[in-house]
This record gives structure tokens, sequence and C-alpha cells, in this order.
């Protein structure tokens, strides 16, 4: 292992180069949006091409860690793990960046020359995202949290002198740096209880627990307590989920994609990381939990998403429970990250979609999208009723649709974990919150008396059909996908 | 080293815990003392101190010159902009020092080339923020 070799952080380096040159490019050549367009897209590409390149080395000649080698001593412990993991989150996570540009064009062209930081923002948040995939070291996994999370309290205050944009992101800003510190403490306790910050490499946690036994694990539960907090309220988990609808409602429609999608991918990607790589010995301790947490998002998230008017709304109580239905396939340990992964992917694509129509629908920087402006929309524009139809049979977890592979694979793992409580929990909520999706699909079809015409732009309209494909392909023929993610485990 | 890199001492394949929590006693010691002194210390300046309140004692210290006009002053909202600029180069002068001191230390284990050219990418980006910033007016006062 090299040390000046530079694949396993490529996608953090392209993404912050192309985050700098989007910028530089505003501000020197005063050019108008058109220019830092293909420069961000071209970034999100070549990451996720990154992340195929990493697939393919992994692939050869199986993970390693990076950035610590027997002769420097400075560098104690690894900072850079590049393994199936961290490979396929850049895939994944470049091409949601990119179909997200796509969903938020028609945001980025309202902006005008305040859209090069829109831009510049969406690239330096999926390299953090992708940091809290990419590295073993507790404190990174963190530094990557706050990269990404800052950016997104900025996105979700974007709109200038909009007071529910200020107020979403002041929200988000305010609980979202309490979550933040709390999952800090909990790395500091867990740094008490065991004397390392790093999964693997010497020294590291997992060395602790394969020749100690502990005494008193007070210290330990407490660090692993704190720092489930704060990924929970990341991923919105219930009861950590509160702030999720008022921060999506005003947040403009066309960055909520990214930031609701986002953050679940990279969250639940490093909660992997941490609890069934490092500590997968105490999984005994910390199933039972993640198990409440998974029931409760679920009933919580279905039972209010029953009574809301508003897609928003709506589309952030559904996360609730699709962070619930995610939360269940971790207590099957190393088991559970498969369908983690095939779960997630599908979901995050989904989400993107539907927020693209949202903002399609009502505007992209708007703040409301009351569920009764769908009404009629597959007459107003039959392509737009339809994916959003799709995605929402996709996000209610039909048959033949990619939602339904991904909750059946997340209740098998549950189930062989012994956790059947939770399988039937999840089952009764899935069947639920057909309610509220199929309310919303009824909608769409309902006979519209405006019957205004809706025009999409080309952009957006990609960037659903893209999301709309993956719901339905990954559905009806899922076998590719858990072919791949079958060898996307943390080394 | 216990209690700082290297927590568990090896007793056969088994290592025993107890000792490792029990270096937080040092840490609460620590704290107790310190806590201990710190009160002596005021309880003493009270019990012993004689005591004339008034006078030029109420006046606001301002290193021994006699304070002028009101305590509470306005200052301008854009040397906050200018505030957050010096943060930034503050830093990176931080972070200057412990790498100029190490960097004979990684041309001897061969890393010197590698050395430079990370702290070069540090500098470069900082320094694409700085024309960022003129770049958007922030230094002009207006």
């Amino acid at each position: 292992m090299g040390n000046a070799a530079l694949l396993p952080v490529a996608f953090e380096v392209i993404l912050i180069a192309g985050a700098l040159l989007v910028l530089m490019v505003a501000v020197i050549a005063d050019r108008r949006r058109s220019v830092w367009a293909p420069i961000a897209g071209v970034a999100y590409l070549a990451a996720a091409a990154a992340g195929i390149l990493q697939w393919r080395a992994v692939a050869e000649s199986g993970g390693d860690l990076y950035f610590s080698t027997p002769d420097i001593v400075i560098v104690r412990s690894p900072m850079v793990v590049m393994d199936g993991f961290s490979a396929f989150a850049a895939i994944l996570l470049g091409l949601l960046g990119f179909v997200a540009l796509l969903g938020s064009w028609d945001l980025v062209v309202r902006l005008g020359k305040r859209s090069a930081e829109f831009v510049a923002l969406g690239l330096l948040a999926v390299a953090g995202l992708h940091m809290m995939a990419a590295t073993p070291n507790l404190i990174v996994i963190f530094i990557g949290l706050e990269t990404a999370s800052i950016s997104f309290y900025i996105l979700a205050g974007f709109i200038r002198g909009s007071r529910a944009s200020d107020e979403s992101a002041l929200k988000y800003f305010l609980l979202g740096s309490l979550a933040s510190a709390m999952f800090l403490y909990g790395i500091a306790l867990t740094f008490a209880a065991t004397g390392s910050l790093t999964i693997y490499g010497a020294n590291s946690i997992r060395d602790f627990f394969s020749v100690a036994i502990i005494t008193e694990p007070g210290i330990l539960l407490a660090g692993l307590a704190l720092m489930l907090a704060g990924l929970f309220f990341k991923v919105s988990a219930a009861p950590f989920h509160q702030w999720a609808p008022d921060v999506y409602q005003g947040a403009p429609s066309a960055a909520v994609g990214l930031m609701a999608a986002g953050i679940k991918v990279a969250a639940f990607a490093a909660l992997a990381r941490i609890f069934i790589g490092g500590f997968i010995s105490q999984i005994d301790a910390w199933a039972p939990i993640i198990g409440v947490v998974a029931a409760l998002s679920m009933v919580v998230g279905t039972t209010m998403a029953l009574v809301q008017t508003d897609l928003k709304r709506l589309l952030a109580y559904s996360g609730v429970a699709h962070s619930g239905y995610l939360l269940a396939t971790f207590v099957g340990g190393v088991e559970g990250v498969p369908p983690m992964w095939f779960y997630v992917s599908t979901y995050a694509f989904m989400v993107v979609g539907a927020f693209t129509i949202v903002s399609v629908v009502n505007g992209p920087a708007a703040h409301a999208a009351p569920i009764s402006s769908f009404k009629g929309l597959a007459k107003r524009s039959p392509e737009m009723g339809w994916l959003l139809a799709i995605i929402m049979f996709g996000l209610s977890g039909m048959p033949f649709f990619a939602g339904f592979v991904g909750k059946v694979f997340a209740f098998v793992v549950a189930g062989e974990a012994g956790f059947l409580w939770l399988v039937v929990i999840g089952t009764l909520a899935t069947v639920v919150g057909l309610a509220f999706y199929l309310k919303v699909v009824a909608t769409i079809f309902a006979p519209d008396e405006s019957g205004e015409g809706l025009e999409a732009s080309t952009s957006a309209r990609i960037a659903i059909a893209i999301s709309a494909t993956v719901t339905v392909v990954f559905g009806i023929v899922p076998w590719p996908l858990l072919e791949v993610v079958r060898d996307a485990l943390p080394i | 080293m216990a209690g700082t890199n290297a927590p568990i001492e090896c007793k056969g394949s088994i290592l025993v815990l107890n000792q490792y929590y029990d270096d937080y006693i040092t840490v609460a010691a620590f704290m107790i003392m310190g806590f201990v002194l710190v009160g002596a210390a005021v309880m003493m300046s009270r019990a012993i101190a004689p005591r004339a309140p008034g006078g030029l004692k109420d006046v606001a210290y301002e290193s021994g010159i006699e304070p002028i006009g009101e305590g509470w002053n306005q200052s301008h909202i854009r040397y906050y902009i200018f505030a957050l600029l010096f943060l930034i180069f503050a830093v990176e002068a931080i972070f200057l020092f412990p790498w100029a001191l190490q960097l004979e230390y990684f041309d001897s284990i061969g890393m010197g080339v590698f050395a430079l050219v990370e702290m070069l990418v540090f500098l470069v980006i900082l320094f694409l923020g700085l024309i960022y910033a003129i770049r958007k007016g922030v230094l002009k006062w207006e």
C-alpha cells in the first residue's frame, strides 16, 4: 500500500476539487450557470467512476486500510479503508448526487448567480457523506458527518428572506448540533472504555474486544447509546424524528431530495461500520435498542403519515417509517448489511425522485406541497402522474417494486435473528402504510377540474425517470443488485 | 503506559480492565483537589481581607487609564467578516508550525515531498477561499 495512492480517497478528492472549481469559476470567470453545470455533473459521475475503480481494485486484491504504515509512527491509526463497503457507498452516492443535481436544476436556474454556492455545497455534502462510510476512525466519521450536516443546514435555509426556510434551517441547525454533540460525546465515552478511536488496525476497538473482558460495561454502554442517539437523529428514527417534517417543509423542495436521501445512506453506512464492523461482539447489548427504535419508527412514522395533508410532510413521516425498516436489518448483524444496502440504495433514488416531482408540481423553491395540488396530475401531465404513482408504489412496498424486495429481505434478516415481534410490527406497519401511499395515488388519478397543463424541464424529467426506473427494474429483477451488495461488506 | 495509548495490561490471554478504570480515580482526585484549593483560596481571602467598598473601586479597570464615556460601544458589523477571515489564517498558521518542525523528520523517512505537497494542498485550498472572499467583495469597505 503506497502512501501516495490516491484511489482510496479519490471520491472525496474529485468532489472537493469540483466544488472549489465551481466556486472559482463562479467568481473569476463570472459566467452564467451554464458553465458550472457540467463541472458539477462531471464531478459526480467521475466520483462514481472512482467508486467503480475502487470496487474493481477491492475485487482483485481485497479491502485494505490506508494512510497508516508501520514505519510512520505518527500516523498510528488508519484513516481510510477501501473495501467493498466504501466502494459501493462511493458508487451509490456519486450517482445519487448526480440525479439530485439533475432534479434540482430548476432551482439552480432560478437562483441565478447564487446557484454556484448551491451546487458547491451539494458536492461538499456528498464528499462528507462518503467520508462517513470510508473511514474506520470514529473522529473522521464525525468530521464527515459535520461536513455533510453543515452543508445541509445551509441548503435548508437557502431561500433568503423566506421565514419558512429560515425556520427550517435554524431548527435543523440547533437540533442537528445537539445530535452531533451527543454523537461526539458517545465517541469520547467509547474511547474512555476501549482506549481506541479506530475500528480496524493496530490497537483498535476490534483488537480490544478480541482480548478483553469488560467487567464494568457502564461507560461503554453509555458511549454506544449516545452514538446511536446521534445517528438515530440523523436518520430521523423515532423518537428523534420531530425535526424532519418541519425541516423538509421549510427547505426548498429541490434541495430536500439530496438532504433526505444522502444523510440516510451515509448514516446507515456509518451505523453499519461502527456497530457491525466494530462492536459486533457487543451485539447482545445494542441489537435490542435498535430493534425497539425500529419498531417505534415504523409505528410512529406510519400513523403520523396517515393524517398528513402535505406531501412533503407525508414523505418525511414515511422516511421515519423507512428508517425503522432499515434499522430492522441491523439486528441481524453482518447478515443485515447486504439487505441494508439494497433497501437504502433503492429508497434513496425513490426519495430523490419524489421530491423532484414535488418541486416540478409546486415549484422548486416552494415550501408547501398540499396533496390536493396533485389532484388530477395524471391528466395534467400523464408522465409525471404515472412516475409519481410508480414511486409511491415503490415506497409503499408493493410487490414488483423495489421497496417490496427491500422490505422482504429486511424482515427475513430480522426474523432469522429472532426478532419475530419486529417482523410482525413491520408487516402491520407496511399494510397500514399502504393507506396513505394509495391515497396519494388516488389523488393523482382523481378527475381534475382545473386541467392546467404542467411543464417539466428535461433535467427534472430525466431525474424522475431514473428514479422510477430504479424502482421498477430492481423490483422485478433484483438479483443483479443483490449479487453486488453481497460483496459490499465491511472488512 | 496505562491510561494513554495502551490501556490494557496483559495477564495471560485475558485482560483485567478494573485497573484501567482505576486510572479515573486520578482524574477524580485532580478535580476534587482543584475545587478544594480554589475554594480554600476564595474562603481565605473572604476571611482575612479587609473590606472597604465604594469610591474608586466601583470604576471599571482599563489598564490603569481613567475610563471615559460609556462602557458599551458599537463596533461595525463588517468587522465580523474580517474576524472570520482572520480566523482562517490564524488556524493556517497554527498548522504550519508543527508541520515545519516535523518536515525534517518526514524527509528522513523519505516522505519529504509527500509532506510538502500535503501542506501545499492545504494552503492552496485556503488561498482559493481568500480569492473567493475578495471576488465576492467581502473586503471592500462601502
